[in-house]
Protein backbone atom coordinates (compact mmCIF):
# COMPACT_ATOMS: atom_id res chain seq x y z
CA UNK A 1 0.00 0.00 0.00
CA UNK A 2 1.18 3.33 -1.07
CA UNK A 3 1.96 6.08 1.64
CA UNK A 4 -1.16 8.15 -0.39
CA UNK A 5 -3.62 5.68 0.64
CA UNK A 6 -2.73 5.58 4.06
CA UNK A 7 -3.02 8.83 4.73
CA UNK A 8 -6.66 8.57 2.31
CA UNK A 9 -7.02 5.87 5.45
CA UNK A 10 -6.16 8.10 7.99
CA UNK A 11 -8.90 10.65 6.71
CA UNK A 12 -11.80 8.80 6.35
CA UNK A 13 -10.92 6.85 9.89
CA UNK A 14 -11.28 10.31 11.38
CA UNK A 15 -14.14 11.09 9.08
CA UNK A 16 -15.77 8.40 10.74
CA UNK A 17 -15.18 8.63 14.24
CA UNK A 18 -16.13 12.34 13.95
CA UNK A 19 -19.38 11.35 12.64
CA UNK A 20 -19.58 7.81 15.01
CA UNK A 21 -19.21 10.30 18.44
CA UNK A 22 -21.55 12.88 16.75
CA UNK A 23 -24.35 9.91 16.38
CA UNK A 24 -23.65 8.63 19.85
CA UNK A 25 -24.42 11.90 20.74
CA UNK A 26 -27.42 11.64 18.87
CA UNK A 27 -28.90 9.01 20.49
CA UNK A 28 -28.03 10.00 24.43
CA UNK A 29 -29.98 12.98 24.13
CA UNK A 30 -32.57 13.07 21.36
CA UNK A 31 -34.25 16.69 20.40
CA UNK A 32 -37.43 17.21 21.31
CA UNK A 33 -39.76 17.82 18.74
CA UNK A 34 -41.23 21.28 17.99
CA UNK A 35 -44.19 22.40 20.95
CA UNK A 36 -46.65 25.21 20.51
CA UNK A 37 -45.98 25.77 24.33
CA UNK A 38 -44.90 29.38 24.76
CA UNK A 39 -42.19 30.96 27.15
CA UNK A 40 -43.42 31.23 30.46
CA UNK A 41 -41.93 34.72 31.18
CA UNK A 42 -40.71 37.55 28.73
CA UNK A 43 -37.77 39.50 29.73
CA UNK A 44 -37.39 42.47 27.78
CA UNK A 45 -34.88 41.14 24.56
CA UNK A 46 -33.31 43.66 22.02
CA UNK A 47 -32.41 42.22 18.94
CA UNK A 48 -29.85 44.34 16.60
CA UNK A 49 -29.64 44.01 13.23
CA UNK A 50 -26.05 45.44 11.73
CA UNK A 51 -26.78 46.34 8.10
CA UNK A 52 -24.32 46.59 5.22
CA UNK A 53 -25.86 47.69 1.58
CA UNK A 54 -28.65 44.89 2.93
CA UNK A 55 -31.35 47.34 0.44
CA UNK A 56 -32.64 44.01 -1.30
CA UNK A 57 -33.43 41.73 2.05
CA UNK A 58 -33.95 44.99 5.28
CA UNK A 59 -37.17 44.75 4.54
CA UNK A 60 -37.94 41.25 4.66
CA UNK A 61 -35.92 40.76 7.51
CA UNK A 62 -37.77 43.69 9.59
CA UNK A 63 -41.41 41.92 8.37
CA UNK A 64 -40.01 38.57 9.75
CA UNK A 65 -38.61 39.87 13.67
CA UNK A 66 -42.30 41.83 13.73
CA UNK A 67 -44.03 38.67 12.97
CA UNK A 68 -41.66 37.16 16.44
CA UNK A 69 -45.03 35.83 18.57
CA UNK A 70 -43.28 37.66 21.39
CA UNK A 71 -44.87 40.47 23.33
CA UNK A 72 -44.19 43.58 21.42
CA UNK A 73 -43.71 45.80 24.14
CA UNK A 74 -41.53 43.71 25.19
CA UNK A 75 -39.43 43.59 21.93
CA UNK A 76 -36.48 46.21 20.70
CA UNK A 77 -35.57 45.82 17.01
CA UNK A 78 -32.53 48.15 15.89
CA UNK A 79 -31.58 48.29 12.57
CA UNK A 80 -27.76 49.67 12.56
CA UNK A 81 -27.22 50.81 9.13
CA UNK A 82 -23.36 51.27 8.00
CA UNK A 83 -25.51 49.51 4.58
CA UNK A 84 -39.18 32.11 2.26
CA UNK A 85 -36.02 30.81 0.33
CA UNK A 86 -36.39 28.31 -2.26
CA UNK A 87 -32.72 27.47 -4.07
CA UNK A 88 -32.75 28.30 -7.73
CA UNK A 89 -29.11 27.39 -8.97
CA UNK A 90 -26.21 24.69 -8.20
CA UNK A 91 -24.81 26.51 -5.47
CA UNK A 92 -27.94 27.37 -3.50
CA UNK A 93 -29.19 23.45 -3.68
CA UNK A 94 -25.61 22.71 -2.41
CA UNK A 95 -25.81 25.40 0.04
CA UNK A 96 -29.48 24.20 1.50
CA UNK A 97 -27.94 20.77 1.95
CA UNK A 98 -25.29 21.79 3.62
CA UNK A 99 -27.11 24.51 6.12
CA UNK A 100 -29.53 21.29 7.09
CA UNK A 101 -26.47 19.12 7.63
CA UNK A 102 -25.16 22.14 10.33
CA UNK A 103 -28.53 22.19 11.93
CA UNK A 104 -27.99 18.26 13.01
CA UNK A 105 -24.03 19.38 13.82
CA UNK A 106 -25.34 22.19 16.03
CA UNK A 107 -27.72 20.43 17.59
CA UNK A 108 -24.57 17.68 18.36
CA UNK A 109 -22.28 20.21 19.52
CA UNK A 110 -25.22 21.35 21.99
CA UNK A 111 -25.48 18.15 23.77
CA UNK A 112 -21.59 18.40 23.93
CA UNK A 113 -21.73 21.80 25.01
CA UNK A 114 -19.33 22.86 22.63
CA UNK A 115 -20.96 25.28 19.83
CA UNK A 116 -18.20 26.92 17.83
CA UNK A 117 -20.01 29.75 16.39
CA UNK A 118 -23.08 32.15 17.42
CA UNK A 119 -24.70 32.32 13.92
CA UNK A 120 -25.03 36.24 12.58
CA UNK A 121 -28.45 35.20 11.66
CA UNK A 122 -29.70 34.44 14.66
CA UNK A 123 -28.22 34.62 17.94
CA UNK A 124 -29.79 35.95 21.30
CA UNK A 125 -27.17 36.84 24.50
CA UNK A 126 -27.65 37.78 27.98
CA UNK A 127 -26.72 41.34 28.26
CA UNK A 128 -24.29 40.17 31.45
CA UNK A 129 -22.48 38.16 28.49
CA UNK A 130 -21.26 41.63 27.83
CA UNK A 131 -20.61 42.34 30.74
CA UNK A 132 -18.07 39.59 31.78
CA UNK A 133 -16.83 38.78 28.39
CA UNK A 134 -16.29 42.20 26.73
CA UNK A 135 -18.54 43.44 23.45
CA UNK A 136 -17.56 41.93 19.77
CA UNK A 137 -14.06 42.52 18.54
CA UNK A 138 -13.25 42.88 14.94
CA UNK A 139 -11.61 39.13 15.38
CA UNK A 140 -10.66 38.85 11.60
CA UNK A 141 -14.16 39.44 10.46
CA UNK A 142 -15.70 36.37 12.60
CA UNK A 143 -16.57 37.88 15.05
CA UNK A 144 -19.76 35.75 15.79
CA UNK A 145 -17.30 32.69 15.84
CA UNK A 146 -15.04 34.46 18.24
CA UNK A 147 -17.69 35.41 20.15
CA UNK A 148 -18.21 31.49 20.90
CA UNK A 149 -14.52 30.85 21.40
CA UNK A 150 -14.96 33.43 24.25
CA UNK A 151 -17.50 32.43 25.84
CA UNK A 152 -16.13 28.76 26.31
CA UNK A 153 -12.69 30.25 27.56
CA UNK A 154 -14.95 32.05 30.35
CA UNK A 155 -16.96 28.77 30.81
CA UNK A 156 -20.11 30.22 29.47
CA UNK A 157 -22.86 28.16 28.18
CA UNK A 158 -24.27 28.20 24.51
CA UNK A 159 -27.69 26.73 23.78
CA UNK A 160 -28.78 26.14 20.42
CA UNK A 161 -32.86 25.98 20.39
CA UNK A 162 -33.74 24.12 17.36
CA UNK A 163 -37.32 24.59 17.65
CA UNK A 164 -36.80 28.13 16.13
CA UNK A 165 -37.15 28.92 12.72
CA UNK A 166 -34.15 31.22 10.69
CA UNK A 167 -34.08 31.66 7.70
CA UNK A 168 -31.21 33.06 5.47
CA UNK A 169 -30.02 34.18 2.11
CA UNK A 170 -27.09 32.98 0.97
CA UNK A 171 -24.29 33.80 -1.79
CA UNK A 172 -25.43 32.45 -5.42
CA UNK A 173 -22.28 32.73 -7.57
CA UNK A 174 -19.24 30.78 -6.82
CA UNK A 175 -17.18 34.28 -6.73
CA UNK A 176 -19.66 35.25 -3.63
CA UNK A 177 -19.72 31.75 -2.11
CA UNK A 178 -15.81 31.70 -2.09
CA UNK A 179 -15.62 35.30 -0.39
CA UNK A 180 -17.87 33.85 2.46
CA UNK A 181 -16.26 30.96 3.31
CA UNK A 182 -12.81 32.22 2.60
CA UNK A 183 -13.64 34.56 5.67
CA UNK A 184 -15.09 31.52 7.49
CA UNK A 185 -12.35 29.16 7.00
CA UNK A 186 -9.85 31.94 7.04
CA UNK A 187 -11.83 33.01 10.58
CA UNK A 188 -11.72 29.98 12.22
CA UNK A 189 -7.93 29.22 11.18
CA UNK A 190 -6.92 32.36 12.56
CA UNK A 191 -9.24 32.47 15.64
CA UNK A 192 -7.52 28.88 16.44
CA UNK A 193 -4.04 30.98 16.33
CA UNK A 194 -5.71 32.99 19.04
CA UNK A 195 -6.90 30.28 21.11
CA UNK A 196 -4.39 27.98 20.40
CA UNK A 197 -4.29 27.38 24.51
CA UNK A 198 -7.67 25.77 24.21
CA UNK A 199 -6.53 23.21 21.90
CA UNK A 200 -6.40 19.49 23.61
CA UNK A 201 -7.07 21.10 26.80
CA UNK A 202 -9.24 18.52 29.25
CA UNK A 203 -9.97 22.46 30.86
CA UNK A 204 -12.52 22.97 28.07
CA UNK A 205 -14.14 20.17 28.01
CA UNK A 206 -15.26 18.55 24.71
CA UNK A 207 -14.63 22.02 23.25
CA UNK A 208 -11.09 21.84 23.27
CA UNK A 209 -11.03 18.24 23.55
CA UNK A 210 -13.05 17.44 20.89
CA UNK A 211 -14.79 20.65 18.47
CA UNK A 212 -11.37 22.39 18.02
CA UNK A 213 -9.13 19.32 17.11
CA UNK A 214 -11.30 17.51 14.50
CA UNK A 215 -12.23 21.39 12.99
CA UNK A 216 -9.01 21.58 11.77
CA UNK A 217 -8.53 18.03 11.51
CA UNK A 218 -11.34 18.56 8.83
CA UNK A 219 -9.00 21.00 7.25
CA UNK A 220 -6.22 19.39 6.59
CA UNK A 221 -8.10 16.41 5.67
CA UNK A 222 -10.23 18.04 3.02
CA UNK A 223 -7.10 19.32 1.28
CA UNK A 224 -5.49 16.34 1.53
CA UNK A 225 -7.99 14.24 -0.04
CA UNK A 226 -8.71 16.90 -2.78
CA UNK A 227 -4.74 16.80 -3.69
CA UNK A 228 -4.70 12.91 -3.75
CA UNK A 229 -7.89 12.92 -5.73
CA UNK A 230 -6.61 15.43 -8.22
CA UNK A 231 -3.13 13.43 -8.05
CA UNK A 232 -4.92 10.18 -8.71
CA UNK A 233 -7.03 11.46 -11.59
CA UNK A 234 -4.24 13.41 -13.12
CA UNK A 235 -1.50 10.68 -13.05
CA UNK A 236 -4.01 8.34 -14.50
CA UNK A 237 -5.47 10.13 -17.77
CA UNK A 238 -1.62 10.95 -18.12
CA UNK A 239 -0.56 7.32 -17.93
CA UNK A 240 -3.90 6.19 -19.97
CA UNK A 241 -3.02 8.95 -22.63
CA UNK A 242 0.68 8.23 -23.28
CA UNK A 243 -0.51 4.38 -23.15
CA UNK A 244 -2.93 5.10 -26.09
CA UNK A 245 -0.46 6.94 -28.14
CA UNK A 246 2.40 5.18 -27.47
CA UNK A 247 0.13 1.22 -28.27
CA UNK A 248 -2.25 2.89 -31.23
CA UNK A 249 -5.03 1.25 -29.35
CA UNK A 250 -8.34 3.57 -30.46
CA UNK A 251 -9.83 5.07 -27.58
CA UNK A 252 -13.16 3.37 -26.36
CA UNK A 253 -15.12 3.84 -23.67
CA UNK A 254 -14.63 2.21 -20.55
CA UNK A 255 -16.20 -1.02 -20.52
CA UNK A 256 -18.05 -1.54 -17.17
CA UNK A 257 -18.01 -4.83 -15.19
CA UNK A 258 -20.71 -6.96 -16.26
CA UNK A 259 -19.93 -9.72 -13.18
CA UNK A 260 -19.14 -9.12 -9.63
CA UNK A 261 -15.45 -10.57 -9.68
CA UNK A 262 -14.46 -7.01 -11.53
CA UNK A 263 -16.09 -4.90 -9.31
CA UNK A 264 -14.01 -2.59 -7.33
CA UNK A 265 -14.44 -4.02 -3.70
CA UNK A 266 -11.32 -2.17 -1.98
CA UNK A 267 -11.78 -1.71 1.68
CA UNK A 268 -11.29 2.02 0.93
CA UNK A 269 -14.68 1.27 -1.03
CA UNK A 270 -16.17 0.20 1.43
CA UNK A 271 -14.99 2.56 4.20
CA UNK A 272 -15.92 5.49 1.47
CA UNK A 273 -19.50 4.42 1.06
CA UNK A 274 -19.66 4.39 5.07
CA UNK A 275 -18.79 7.66 5.50
CA UNK A 276 -20.92 8.64 3.11
CA UNK A 277 -23.91 7.06 4.09
CA UNK A 278 -23.62 8.49 7.87
CA UNK A 279 -23.14 11.66 6.20
CA UNK A 280 -26.78 11.17 4.40
CA UNK A 281 -27.54 9.79 8.01
CA UNK A 282 -26.74 13.31 9.85
CA UNK A 283 -28.40 15.31 6.93
CA UNK A 284 -31.56 13.61 7.07
CA UNK A 285 -31.51 13.75 11.03
CA UNK A 286 -30.91 17.08 10.73
CA UNK A 287 -33.80 17.66 8.27
CA UNK A 288 -36.01 16.10 10.80
CA UNK A 289 -34.49 18.06 13.58
CA UNK A 290 -35.32 21.42 11.44
CA UNK A 291 -38.75 19.85 10.05
CA UNK A 292 -37.23 20.93 6.83
CA UNK A 293 -37.83 19.23 3.16
CA UNK A 294 -34.97 17.69 1.10
CA UNK A 295 -35.38 17.31 -2.03
CA UNK A 296 -33.27 14.62 -3.83
CA UNK A 297 -31.91 16.91 -6.15
CA UNK A 298 -30.48 18.91 -3.40
CA UNK A 299 -28.81 16.25 -2.06
CA UNK A 300 -27.43 14.85 -5.55
CA UNK A 301 -25.91 18.02 -5.86
CA UNK A 302 -24.40 18.54 -2.50
CA UNK A 303 -22.63 15.25 -2.91
CA UNK A 304 -21.01 15.92 -6.52
CA UNK A 305 -20.46 19.42 -5.78
CA UNK A 306 -19.31 19.95 -2.11
CA UNK A 307 -16.10 17.62 -3.32
CA UNK A 308 -14.96 20.12 -5.48
CA UNK A 309 -16.14 23.57 -4.25
CA UNK A 310 -14.76 23.59 -0.61
CA UNK A 311 -11.40 22.20 -1.23
CA UNK A 312 -11.07 26.17 -3.50
CA UNK A 313 -11.89 28.05 -0.37
CA UNK A 314 -10.35 25.76 2.30
CA UNK A 315 -6.91 26.58 0.35
CA UNK A 316 -7.44 30.06 -0.17
CA UNK A 317 -7.69 30.38 3.64
CA UNK A 318 -4.49 28.18 4.51
CA UNK A 319 -2.72 30.28 2.06
CA UNK A 320 -3.80 33.76 3.13
CA UNK A 321 -3.45 32.67 7.37
CA UNK A 322 -0.08 31.81 6.16
CA UNK A 323 0.59 35.20 4.63
CA UNK A 324 -1.18 37.13 7.81
CA UNK A 325 -3.65 38.36 5.27
CA UNK A 326 -6.96 39.33 6.40
CA UNK A 327 -10.04 38.21 4.55
CA UNK A 328 -12.61 40.64 2.68
CA UNK A 329 -15.96 40.41 4.20
CA UNK A 330 -17.69 41.33 0.79
CA UNK B 1 -22.48 8.24 29.20
CA UNK B 2 -19.69 9.43 31.10
CA UNK B 3 -17.72 11.63 28.82
CA UNK B 4 -14.41 9.88 28.81
CA UNK B 5 -16.36 6.78 27.52
CA UNK B 6 -17.94 8.18 24.58
CA UNK B 7 -14.52 8.74 23.12
CA UNK B 8 -13.63 4.64 23.94
CA UNK B 9 -17.31 3.62 22.40
CA UNK B 10 -16.96 5.74 19.07
CA UNK B 11 -12.81 4.42 18.48
CA UNK B 12 -14.42 1.07 18.84
CA UNK B 13 -17.51 1.23 16.41
CA UNK B 14 -14.82 2.98 14.33
CA UNK B 15 -12.05 0.09 14.37
CA UNK B 16 -14.80 -2.23 14.07
CA UNK B 17 -16.22 -0.27 11.15
CA UNK B 18 -12.48 -0.93 9.85
CA UNK B 19 -12.20 -4.58 10.54
CA UNK B 20 -15.71 -5.35 8.91
CA UNK B 21 -14.22 -3.37 5.75
CA UNK B 22 -11.33 -5.49 5.54
CA UNK B 23 -13.49 -8.94 6.27
CA UNK B 24 -15.68 -7.98 3.05
CA UNK B 25 -12.71 -7.67 1.37
CA UNK B 26 -11.08 -10.20 2.05
CA UNK B 27 -14.14 -12.65 1.45
CA UNK B 28 -14.65 -11.31 -2.05
CA UNK B 29 -11.32 -11.91 -2.64
CA UNK B 30 -11.25 -15.28 -1.38
CA UNK B 31 -14.28 -15.67 -3.45
CA UNK B 32 -12.35 -14.63 -5.95
CA UNK B 33 -9.93 -17.31 -5.94
CA UNK B 34 -12.27 -19.91 -5.12
CA UNK B 35 -14.08 -18.82 -8.88
CA UNK B 36 -10.87 -19.19 -10.88
CA UNK B 37 -9.63 -22.41 -8.79
CA UNK B 38 -13.80 -23.40 -10.04
CA UNK B 39 -13.07 -22.41 -13.49
CA UNK B 40 -9.54 -23.75 -13.95
CA UNK B 41 -11.41 -27.07 -12.62
CA UNK B 42 -13.38 -26.97 -15.59
CA UNK B 43 -11.32 -25.61 -18.23
CA UNK B 44 -8.74 -28.95 -17.33
CA UNK B 45 -12.13 -31.49 -17.24
CA UNK B 46 -12.92 -29.71 -20.93
CA UNK B 47 -9.41 -30.36 -22.05
CA UNK B 48 -8.76 -33.60 -20.71
CA UNK B 49 -12.33 -34.18 -22.44
CA UNK B 50 -10.95 -33.44 -25.96
CA UNK B 51 -7.82 -34.93 -25.58
CA UNK B 52 -9.31 -37.80 -24.94
CA UNK B 53 -11.74 -37.20 -27.65
CA UNK B 54 -8.67 -36.86 -30.06
CA UNK B 55 -7.31 -39.79 -28.88
CA UNK B 56 -10.64 -41.93 -29.09
CA UNK B 57 -11.53 -40.74 -32.94
CA UNK B 58 -7.48 -40.01 -34.06
CA UNK B 59 -7.40 -38.44 -37.41
CA UNK B 60 -10.31 -40.18 -38.71
CA UNK B 61 -13.09 -37.16 -38.07
CA UNK B 62 -11.72 -34.03 -38.12
CA UNK B 63 -15.28 -32.43 -38.67
CA UNK B 64 -15.91 -33.99 -35.43
CA UNK B 65 -13.07 -32.37 -33.94
CA UNK B 66 -13.62 -29.14 -34.89
CA UNK B 67 -17.72 -29.33 -33.16
CA UNK B 68 -16.27 -28.97 -30.39
CA UNK B 69 -13.22 -26.36 -30.51
CA UNK B 70 -10.64 -25.81 -27.99
CA UNK B 71 -11.40 -23.52 -25.57
CA UNK B 72 -10.12 -20.13 -26.48
CA UNK B 73 -13.53 -18.39 -24.88
CA UNK B 74 -13.02 -19.99 -21.35
CA UNK B 75 -8.75 -19.32 -21.62
CA UNK B 76 -9.27 -16.10 -22.55
CA UNK B 77 -11.87 -15.69 -19.57
CA UNK B 78 -9.59 -17.07 -17.28
CA UNK B 79 -6.46 -14.85 -18.18
CA UNK B 80 -8.65 -11.85 -17.67
CA UNK B 81 -9.81 -13.06 -14.22
CA UNK B 82 -6.34 -13.64 -12.93
CA UNK B 83 -4.79 -10.79 -14.26
CA UNK B 84 -7.27 -8.86 -12.00
CA UNK B 85 -6.22 -11.16 -9.53
CA UNK B 86 -2.68 -10.74 -9.84
CA UNK B 87 -3.68 -6.66 -9.94
CA UNK B 88 -5.90 -6.48 -7.15
CA UNK B 89 -4.36 -9.09 -4.79
CA UNK B 90 -0.65 -9.67 -3.86
CA UNK B 91 0.92 -11.13 -6.88
CA UNK B 92 3.60 -13.00 -4.62
CA UNK B 93 -0.02 -14.21 -2.99
CA UNK B 94 0.85 -18.03 -2.23
CA UNK B 95 -2.89 -18.53 -3.89
CA UNK B 96 -2.27 -16.16 -7.20
CA UNK B 97 1.07 -18.23 -7.74
CA UNK B 98 -0.18 -21.61 -7.55
CA UNK B 99 -3.70 -20.70 -9.92
CA UNK B 100 -1.06 -19.04 -12.55
CA UNK B 101 0.86 -21.95 -12.50
CA UNK B 102 -2.06 -24.19 -13.12
CA UNK B 103 -3.46 -21.58 -15.66
CA UNK B 104 0.00 -21.74 -17.06
CA UNK B 105 -0.03 -25.80 -17.44
CA UNK B 106 -3.43 -25.20 -18.63
CA UNK B 107 -2.04 -22.68 -21.32
CA UNK B 108 0.91 -25.01 -22.32
CA UNK B 109 -2.17 -28.33 -22.51
CA UNK B 110 -4.20 -26.12 -25.04
CA UNK B 111 -1.40 -25.07 -27.41
CA UNK B 112 -0.11 -28.82 -27.48
CA UNK B 113 -3.83 -30.07 -27.96
CA UNK B 114 -4.42 -27.47 -30.63
CA UNK B 115 -0.65 -28.03 -32.42
CA UNK B 116 -1.86 -31.94 -33.18
CA UNK B 117 -5.32 -31.48 -34.12
CA UNK B 118 -4.04 -28.39 -36.84
CA UNK B 119 -1.71 -30.66 -38.23
CA UNK B 120 -4.06 -33.95 -38.36
CA UNK B 121 -7.02 -32.10 -39.62
CA UNK B 122 -5.26 -29.46 -41.86
CA UNK B 123 -6.62 -26.65 -39.61
CA UNK B 124 -4.79 -22.63 -39.67
CA UNK B 125 -5.60 -21.61 -36.12
CA UNK B 126 -3.52 -18.68 -35.21
CA UNK B 127 -1.30 -18.58 -31.92
CA UNK B 128 1.07 -16.17 -30.21
CA UNK B 129 3.26 -17.30 -27.40
CA UNK B 130 3.35 -13.79 -25.13
CA UNK B 131 6.58 -14.30 -22.36
CA UNK B 132 6.29 -11.24 -19.92
CA UNK B 133 7.60 -10.03 -16.60
CA UNK B 134 6.07 -8.60 -13.63
CA UNK B 135 9.49 -7.51 -12.22
CA UNK B 136 10.97 -4.26 -12.96
CA UNK B 137 12.90 -5.82 -15.90
CA UNK B 138 10.21 -4.71 -18.32
CA UNK B 139 8.47 -1.43 -18.47
CA UNK B 140 7.15 -1.90 -21.84
CA UNK B 141 5.09 -5.58 -21.27
CA UNK B 142 1.77 -3.63 -19.53
CA UNK B 143 1.49 -1.75 -22.91
CA UNK B 144 1.98 -5.38 -24.92
CA UNK B 145 -0.07 -6.94 -22.83
CA UNK B 146 -3.05 -4.19 -23.88
CA UNK B 147 -1.87 -4.51 -27.30
CA UNK B 148 -2.41 -8.31 -27.13
CA UNK B 149 -5.47 -7.59 -25.46
CA UNK B 150 -6.72 -5.54 -27.48
CA UNK B 151 -6.18 -8.10 -30.63
CA UNK B 152 -8.20 -10.88 -28.40
CA UNK B 153 -10.66 -8.41 -28.11
CA UNK B 154 -11.17 -8.16 -32.09
CA UNK B 155 -10.23 -11.24 -33.34
CA UNK B 156 -12.31 -13.93 -30.76
CA UNK B 157 -10.11 -17.11 -32.33
CA UNK B 158 -7.24 -15.67 -32.23
CA UNK B 159 -5.02 -17.58 -29.50
CA UNK B 160 -2.78 -16.05 -27.07
CA UNK B 161 -0.94 -17.40 -24.54
CA UNK B 162 0.99 -15.71 -21.70
CA UNK B 163 3.22 -16.91 -19.76
CA UNK B 164 4.90 -15.14 -16.89
CA UNK B 165 8.68 -15.48 -18.12
CA UNK B 166 10.23 -15.99 -14.32
CA UNK B 167 7.65 -18.56 -13.28
CA UNK B 168 9.36 -21.22 -11.47
CA UNK B 169 7.33 -23.79 -13.25
CA UNK B 170 9.20 -26.67 -15.22
CA UNK B 171 6.92 -27.65 -18.27
CA UNK B 172 7.08 -23.66 -18.90
CA UNK B 173 10.72 -23.43 -18.14
CA UNK B 174 11.38 -26.53 -20.74
CA UNK B 175 9.01 -24.32 -23.16
CA UNK B 176 11.31 -21.61 -23.27
CA UNK B 177 14.30 -23.40 -23.51
CA UNK B 178 12.85 -25.52 -26.64
CA UNK B 179 11.91 -22.19 -28.05
CA UNK B 180 14.94 -20.38 -27.47
CA UNK B 181 13.03 -17.23 -25.84
CA UNK B 182 15.94 -14.83 -24.53
CA UNK B 183 15.50 -12.82 -21.59
CA UNK B 184 14.53 -9.82 -23.79
CA UNK B 185 11.39 -9.26 -22.85
CA UNK B 186 8.26 -8.73 -24.05
CA UNK B 187 8.72 -11.53 -26.38
CA UNK B 188 6.27 -12.87 -29.23
CA UNK B 189 6.30 -16.22 -30.74
CA UNK B 190 3.64 -15.95 -33.43
CA UNK B 191 2.66 -19.25 -35.19
CA UNK B 192 5.68 -20.58 -34.30
CA UNK B 193 8.09 -18.48 -36.08
CA UNK B 194 11.59 -17.10 -34.22
CA UNK B 195 10.61 -15.31 -31.33
CA UNK B 196 10.23 -11.77 -31.90
CA UNK B 197 11.75 -9.42 -28.90
CA UNK B 198 10.29 -5.79 -27.95
CA UNK B 199 7.67 -3.43 -27.84
CA UNK B 200 5.70 -3.03 -30.86
CA UNK B 201 2.17 -1.28 -31.12
CA UNK B 202 -0.92 -2.40 -32.83
CA UNK B 203 -0.23 -1.15 -36.36
CA UNK B 204 3.61 -2.75 -36.08
CA UNK B 205 2.06 -6.09 -34.22
CA UNK B 206 -0.60 -6.88 -37.03
CA UNK B 207 2.03 -5.95 -39.79
CA UNK B 208 3.86 -9.29 -37.88
CA UNK B 209 0.48 -11.47 -38.39
CA UNK B 210 -0.69 -11.36 -41.67
CA UNK B 211 -2.96 -14.60 -40.43
CA UNK B 212 -5.52 -12.05 -38.71
CA UNK B 213 -6.84 -10.64 -42.22
CA UNK B 214 -8.46 -14.33 -42.32
CA UNK B 215 -9.83 -14.44 -39.23
CA UNK B 216 -13.17 -12.99 -38.16
CA UNK B 217 -13.86 -9.80 -36.18
CA UNK B 218 -16.21 -9.11 -33.05
CA UNK B 219 -18.29 -6.01 -33.76
CA UNK B 220 -15.78 -3.86 -31.57
CA UNK B 221 -13.37 -3.18 -33.69
CA UNK B 222 -12.77 0.35 -34.56
CA UNK B 223 -10.45 1.01 -37.27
Amino acid sequence: MDLGALGVYACLFMGLYFEVFLLISFFEKRPSQKTAHGPRRFPAVSIIVPCYNEERTIAATVQSLLALEYQKKKLNIVVVDEKVYRPRNLLEHMQAVEYIFGVFFKKMFDNLASISVLPGPFSLYRREVFQKVGTFRHAHNTEDMEMAFRMHAHGLKIANAHTAYVHTTVPKTLRTLLTQRVRWSQGYLQNSLDYRYMYGNLRFGHFGMFTLPFGLAAFAAGLYLAGYMLYHVATTLGARTLTLWATGIPLRPPALPTEWFFLNTSMMLFLTVAVFLMTLAAIILGARIAQARLSAKSLAIYFVLFGFVAPLWLLRAVWNTARVRESVWR
Amino acid sequence: MKDWRKYILALIITAAMFVTAFYLTSMLNSARLADIRGAQEQIAIDLLSSETQFELLGNLDCNLITQNPILSEELNSMAERLSFAENNLNPENDNVVRLKKQYTLLEIKDYLLMEQISKKCNTSPVSILYFYSNQDDCPDCTRAGDVLTYLRQTYPSLRVYSFDYHLDLGALQTLISLRKVKADLPALIINNRIPVYGFRNLEETRALIPELKDLATSTTETK
